[in-house]
């Protein structure tokens, strides 16, 4: 049943990123802009948002895990936890990698310290620790209740971090979609609402494979230590 | 409250008697002013526009080693697991232990404070009486995450750097508004903004205290 659900999963994503690609890159307009690159480089944006929106729905993940974690003491929230900070961490990683490929032919520059920039970095770097602290303990117990308690502080921290550098001045991009200054064209709002569930399909389906590996390897381990004793 | 208090008049009395964090502390804010003093050459004014982040450089730099040491010293002697085993709610171990990193620290500020008054040749000034309620919470906002991650990485392999990658990140909005406080006082520029500014500090303090509170139970379990 599990393997259908996986396989039925992946044969959706083939076809819907061949979709996306094709709303994103045909058939949606492209942007008026002032030179060629920056038109093509606007593309981008159908792939950082719902990367970025992916990352924060990881992290969300990883807190209700670790809750649930320390509510329950069942391993598999511990392991939904981790599998979900490792996805977020790559999609976090991917917002860090687009952004400035958009950044550099639009603002000139690969990098500011700008506030949704320099946000999104300690984000990354407040994860990167969640799974480091994991490497520095030995598997048990109390690697999971250690790692639960960051998982929860990590999170509750994230809106505060967003809080704290967003009255520096931004050069970033407002949320066009929420603000009533301008709205996206309707075959790009489509192509990206597209791509957006497409990304969200495939968080499913990773968290689903990484957790698979995870259990596998819990038996494996616990099937070395019965040989041991015997 | 009898346990927090043990464990605070015990460290105090430790600290009291070698003082092994704050000299520690002091010498090494020290060198960060002067190492900082020859890597960046610059101009009297610009170097008045960076001194407020340099303090505050030298106080999280330095606080690490007050708050690795915290926790380092109980698990020396397996005191970390007396205190697990101790019939009183987690949360009364965090207390005193916050309590004890937090005046350690506020103390070796206090004695770190006039000789940056002196290297960066500051203007006293009654103005600067406001860096009081600007440096406690900041410096609780520090401690109040610092105790709980310190405890968390006292018990992993690698405590020095795991605490520093852990607290850093999660730590910075207090770092980014108190070193703002900072230079609004000591540029004399406090007509706007400070007073929401330092309130929004004191409430970000008060919600990691709690979390910090409420979950320390759970990192002595095993």
């Amino acid at each position: 049943m599990k393997a259908t659900i996986d396989k039925v999963l992946l044969i959706i994503l083939l076809v819907a990123f061949l979709v996306s690609l094709y709303l994103v890159f045909i058939w949606a307009p492209q942007i008026k802009a002032s030179n060629a690159s920056e038109q093509i480089a606007q593309k981008i944006f159908y792939y950082h948002v719902p990367s970025a929106w992916l990352g924060f729905l990881s992290f969300f993940v990883v807190f209700i895990a670790s809750v649930a974690y320390l509510w329950t003491r069942d391993r598999k929230y511990e392991l939904l936890s981790v599998a979900s900070a490792e996805i977020g961490i790559l999609f976090i990683t991917l917002v860090l990698l687009t952004g400035p490929i958009w950044a550099k032919p639009v603002w000139g520059i690969w990098w500011t310290w700008d506030a949704r920039l320099t946000s999104s970095l300690i984000l990354w770097l407040i994860y990167i620790a969640f799974l480091m602290l994991r490497r520095y303990l030995p598997d048990g117990s109390k690697r999971a209740n250690l790692s639960a308690v960051v998982g929860i502080i990590g999170f509750v921290d994230v809106p505060i971090v967003y809080y704290s550098i967003r009255w520096w001045e931004t050069q970033h991009p407002k949320a066009i979609m929420a603000s009533s200054e301008g709205s996206l064209a309707t075959p790009m709002f489509i192509a990206f609402m597209f791509t957006l569930t497409t990304f969200t399909v495939l968080y499913v389906y990773l968290v689903r494979q990484r957790l698979q590996l995870l259990k596998l390897e819990d038996l494996v381990t616990k099937q070395f230590k019965e040989m041991e004793i015997l | 409250m009898n346990a927090a208090y043990a464990i605070l008049r015990k460290d105090l009395q430790l600290e009291f008697r070698s003082k092994e964090s704050i000299l520690a502390m002091w010498i090494f804010s020290l060198l960060i002013f002067v190492i900082f003093n020859f890597t960046f050459e610059v101009s009297r004014l610009v170097m008045l526009e960076i001194a407020p982040g340099l303090l505050w450089v030298a106080f999280i730099f330095s606080g690490m080693f007050g708050l690795n040491h915290s926790f380092a010293v109980e698990k020396e002697h397996g005191n970390l697991r007396a205190m697990a085993l101790m019939p009183v709610d987690g949360s009364q171990i965090y207390l005193g232990k916050f309590l004890s990193v937090t005046v350690i620290m506020l103390m070796f500020e206090m004695l770190i404070f006039p000789i940056f008054i002196i290297f960066y040749d500051l203007q006293l000034s009654l103005n600067m009486l406001l860096l009081i309620p600007v440096l406690l919470a900041g410096t609780i906002g520090f401690t109040s995450l610092g105790t709980i991650l310190s405890g968390v990485s006292v018990q992993t392999r690698n405590q020095q750097i795991l605490l520093s990658l852990l607290l850093w990140p999660l730590v910075s909005p207090i770092i980014i508004w108190s070193v703002t406080l900072t230079s609004m006082v000591l540029g004399g520029n406090i007509a706007g903004g400070f007073y929401p500014l330092l309130v929004r500090v004191i409430s970000f303090d008060v919600i990691f205290f709690t979390i910090s509170y409420l979950l320390f139970n759970f990192i002595l379990e095993d």
